[in-house]
């Protein structure tokens, strides 16, 4: 809020004067399509239960804090490895987000609990599930809608720390409170009312895709068109990565000189584009301010493949792309590095460093 | 103080607490205001002159500005002239933040600090501190390298912020400065895939040099790194194909306020979950395949409109064992000028994971302006029922209260009729209520066999509306202690305190500006007042249940509840070690522009 005051605030609002629904759209509209936020970067949170009655707010580190102002939230096993992952619906750019649960089994094991009743309707929505764990009986509701706008699974995950297995029992609704006994850590159940005790459910596990840079616009397999760059020296090149490949992979290396990993693994890069296994083309993402500390920095390392930078508009008529249709360079973690097939089309995708391999 | 001052600060701290600013965005600037502060165009090396002092010794100014008014536009100008530099930082352009130092600055370096604790916290990750009382004073181009050799190590600058937490200038006409107090806060990734975070506090003196304004001295207080080695969470979704890439909010395309859901279930009875997400110009409906992917089958499965879709719920409508879905809409943007909302949808699955919609056949005629939705069977007569939280005609009318409005729309609750079809009994059933209400979410908090419901609203006090048991519900919250007045926006329903009672998590709104002018407040307002702003301005709240059946609302020191504009809450167990973790979806509107309100 640049330009306001408080005195200009409390005055409207003393008025009461609301709006009617063009002023909302014209005004409130404009402000966002000005680019202007409102709470903006305001990221997701992830608390963790410390067991002490506090909570440790790790959500920088989790990589599930998305900036693009999420509302609902779906909290699932969503590849049924046990660990629980999640759907984040935002309001913009990357609106639909599948985050996997990395920790897995780290800090302990689990049950995954569905349900069926025979004396209510037979979803058993609003059954109590109390599990005795390591730290007491933890309760947890089937619930269908909850949180903001937000549909749960019809199944509950529960966490044994290092519990060899643990007893459950369920609160049906109506009231009746049923004991199924003593289940294992890593199993899953359903837990039909009546039975006493649960009956096995097989695993389907299924294994998500490892995650791809966020800022890439090329999948795998997808070809890299001719790019319009820079050269060290500032001219306007072509780079065609199809024509560049030759017979051999071509690693496309994405750095800068502000990188500490970047700039040492250069040297490594040049071993391997000596080699011949390989060719290695860079490109810097260094503003153009500084490109040109970027180029002493490449050559102080003994880089001597070629090295492009940004700056450099596509050209439509000599078929060159910019850079930005591959690559939003505001997102894109570096090191990145594409290898190419010959021909251009990207075989594999290199995530940070490279690694002996 | 004057009452009319005191209403006037009471007004401005809902405005910051409110979404319903945004009323005042399309008003001309105030008179009287200084324009946003520029960079200068070019930068000017530090002088050979430049002798750096051994401390950095920061006074505070004397007098000072006292009026609110002029200290808080002072103070936003300020803060978002540091977002402008926390942009810079975020893209390592290290030659444009130079830009905002004055040549002669003398500061603190960030880097080369000797470490004075390091700590292992919650899943190993671990937390450096620095001993600031040991930086040596550099000048501008050292202490910008310094920055630069602190995230030397990351792959990938994630956020940068600078961020205005406290600030006094100088009143009179002489020489223009302020005292700013100042958080730092930068994320980045690792090489190793975690993710790095550094938070500091310190203090700014920035003044006014030939016309611009220009930081002068860096005081570092604290300086602290977090991080993890490894992720704890991987994006996959592009990967899983589920990446839909929307607009900017605010384009045409995607500017409407009715905020999309989603659903999780299982569509086909595969066993595997799938997702349903009403979203901008239609809906997407993921299918789960074995291989760990995604297929996007809306249109095929009948389910791709209309679109601007808001809460969803799979639930068996007709007990025929599969999950039928039912979609909510808020309908401000009929083409017949309807601000009354709409009627829900309802999909009726033909047990192969094809849908039908039927609402009309199923008599679901009654318009809800309707957000979240809860499925459950209130009756107990073996058949689900939907309530749907109603909101308000937010395009024909405001909110006639911050703390209790009476003018939301109704709420419906539809009582299905043995799957043939539905009846709006919320009156009857006493959950009709007035408030703005955003979401809702149903346990048997009482053990006594019948489902419960909670509200949440915007403007006003929540509802826990406790089952009667013959069709009926009454509200419990004041009695109880979870009325939680403030901006109600999501709640769920889990035991955080592994007692076996189920717990209650509300999301609200927390403003760091309203924290900030009631610390300038002071003892300027009565007690009651203050304890209210307080309340609006803190945040979410957890109710732990008790053994008597109430509830207690934890400090929010005990943390868990710091997250600014929350808006849904998963209770689960991440990190599966026995205790149910919590999750907020946070932030309103985020633009490309640094600057924020």
């Amino acid at each position: 809020m640049v330009a306001s005051s408080a005195k200009s605030k409390s005055a409207v609002f003393a008025t009461e004067k609301v709006g009617n629904a063009a002023y909302l759209d014209r005004h409130n509209l404009q402000m966002f399509q000005d680019g202007r936020s409102f709470s903006g970067n305001e990221r997701d949170k992830l608390f963790f239960n410390r067991g002490d009655g506090t909570f440790a707010d790790l959500s920088d580190l989790s990589a599930c804090d998305s900036p693009n102002d999420g509302r609902a939230v779906i909290a699932f096993d969503a590849d049924d490895d046990g660990d629980v992952d999640l759907f984040v619906h935002n309001i913009q750019r990357e609106r639909h987000a599948l985050y996997r649960n990395e920790i897995g089994e780290r800090y302990g094991s689990f049950v995954k609990l569905r349900l069926k009743a025979t004396s209510s309707q037979h979803e058993a929505i609003g059954a109590t599930v109390i599990v005795h764990g390591p730290h007491g009986p933890v309760a947890q509701v089937l619930s269908r809608g909850a949180g903001f706008a937000s549909c749960q699974v019809p199944e509950l995950v529960f966490g044994l720390g290092a519990a060899p297995a643990a007893e459950v029992e369920v609160r049906w609704p109506g009231g009746a409170v049923e004991a199924f006994g003593l289940v294992a850590a890593g199993s899953r159940w359903v837990l039909i009312e009546g039975e006493g005790s649960p009956r096995p459910i097989a695993a389907r596990e299924r294994v998500l895709p490892e995650p791809l840079p966020r800022g890439l616009k090329l999948g795998l397999g997808d070809r890299v068109p001719p790019l319009a760059l820079l050269s060290a020296e500032g001219g306007v090149e072509a780079l065609d990565v199809a024509e560049a490949a030759g017979d051999v992979p071509l690693y496309l290396n994405f750095w800068a000189s502000y990188c500490a990993p970047c700039v040492a693994e250069l040297p490594a890069l040049q071993a391997l584009h000596e080699s011949g296994e390989a060719r290695v083309i860079a490109i810097s993402t260094d503003a153009p301010a500084d490109s040109g500390r970027a180029f002493a920095l490449f050559e102080a390392r003994g880089a001597r493949f070629p090295c492009f930078f940004i700056g450099a508009r596509g050209d439509e008529r000599r078929g060159l792309a910019g850079l930005e249709s591959v690559i939003d360079l505001e997102r894109l973690p570096i090191p990145t590095t594409l290898v190419l097939s010959p021909g251009g089309v990207v075989e594999r995708i290199l995530r940070g460093p490279l690694r002996e391999e | 103080m004057l009452p009319s001052f005191r209403a006037a600060a009471f007004v401005f701290l809902l405005f910051v607490a409110t979404w319903a600013a945004w009323l005042l965005f399309g008003k001309d600037a105030p008179q009287g205001v200084e324009p946003t502060p520029d960079a200068p165009p070019a930068v000017e090396p530090v002088p050979d002159d430049l002798v750096l002092p051994e401390a950095i010794d920061l006074p505070d100014p004397q007098p000072r500005i006292t009026n609110l008014e002029t200290v808080e536009d002072k103070t936003e100008l300020v803060a978002d002239w540091l977002l402008d530099f926390s942009d810079k930082l975020r893209r390592r352009d290290f030659s444009s933040a130079a830009r905002w130092f004055s040549p002669r600055f003398a500061g603190h370096s960030l880097a080369g600090l000797p470490v004075s604790g390091e700590e292992r916290l919650h899943v190993d990750a671990r937390r450096r501190t620095w001993d600031a009382a040991a930086a040596g004073v550099v000048d501008r181009d050292a202490f910008l390298a310094g920055i630069e050799e602190l995230i030397g190590p990351w792959t990938r600058m994630e956020s940068a912020l600078w961020k205005v937490k406290g600030a006094e200038f100088q009143a009179g006409d002489g020489e223009r400065w302020g005292k700013i107090k100042l958080f730092l806060h930068m994320t980045g990734t690792r090489a190793d895939g975690g993710v790095s975070a550094l938070g500091g506090w310190g203090w700014l003196r920035v003044a006014r040099e030939e016309g611009l304004w220009r930081i002068q001295r860096f005081q570092l207080t604290s300086l602290a790194e977090t991080w993890h080695e490894g992720a704890l969470f991987s994006d996959v979704s592009a990967a899983a194909g589920i990446a839909h890439q929307g607009l900017r909010f605010g384009q045409p395309g995607n500017q409407s306020f009715a905020w999309n859901g989603a659903a999780g279930g299982d569509v086909d009875g595969d066993g595997l979950w799938d997702l349903f997400v009403p979203s901008d110009g239609r809906n997407f409906l993921y299918l789960a395949r074995e291989d760990g992917t995604y297929s996007e089958e809306a249109a095929e499965r009948g389910v791709e409109h209309p679109e601007g879709g808001t809460g969803a719920v799979f639930f068996d409508h007709d007990n025929d064992g599969d999950s039928d879905l039912v979609v909510g809409q808020v309908g401000w943007h009929d083409a017949e000028g309807s601000v009354g909302g709409r009627r829900l949808q309802l999909y009726e699955n033909d047990g192969s994971g094809h849908f039908e919609e039927r609402s009309a056949a199923l008599g679901l005629d009654e318009p809800v302006v309707a957000y979240s939705l809860s499925v459950f069977d209130y009756d107990s007569d073996g058949w689900l029922d939907v309530f749907a939280c109603a909101y308000g005609r937010v395009e024909a009318e405001h909110n006639n209260s911050w703390t209790e409005a009476t003018n939301g729309s109704p709420n419906a609750l539809f009582r299905n009729l043995g799957g043939r079809g539905f009846e709006e009994v919320a009156e009857r059933a006493g959950v009709r209520g007035n408030q703005w209400s955003y979401a809702s979410a149903a346990a048997d908090f009482d053990g006594d066999g019948d489902v419960d419901l909670y509200v949440a609203n915007d403007y006003g006090s929540n509802r826990l509306y406790r089952n009667e048991g013959d069709g009926t519900f009454r509200d419990v919250a004041p009695q109880l202690g979870v009325t939680d007045v403030g901006n109600g926006m999501g709640t769920s329903w889990g035991d955080l305190d592994a007692d076996g009672r189920l717990d209650l998590y509300v999301a609200n709104m927390s403003s760091t500006a309203g924290n900030r002018i009631l610390g300038r407040l002071g003892d300027e307002i009565d007690p009651d007042t203050l304890t209210l702003l307080r309340k609006l301005a803190a945040g979410n709240t957890i109710f732990e249940a008790e053994a008597d059946g109430a509830f207690s609302a934890l400090p929010s020191s005990a943390g868990g509840v710091n997250a600014s504009w929350a808006w849904s809450v998963s209770l689960c167990d991440f990190d599966l070690d026995g205790r149910l973790d919590v999750f907020n979806t946070n932030g309103f509107v985020t633009g490309d522009l640094p600057h924020d309100t």
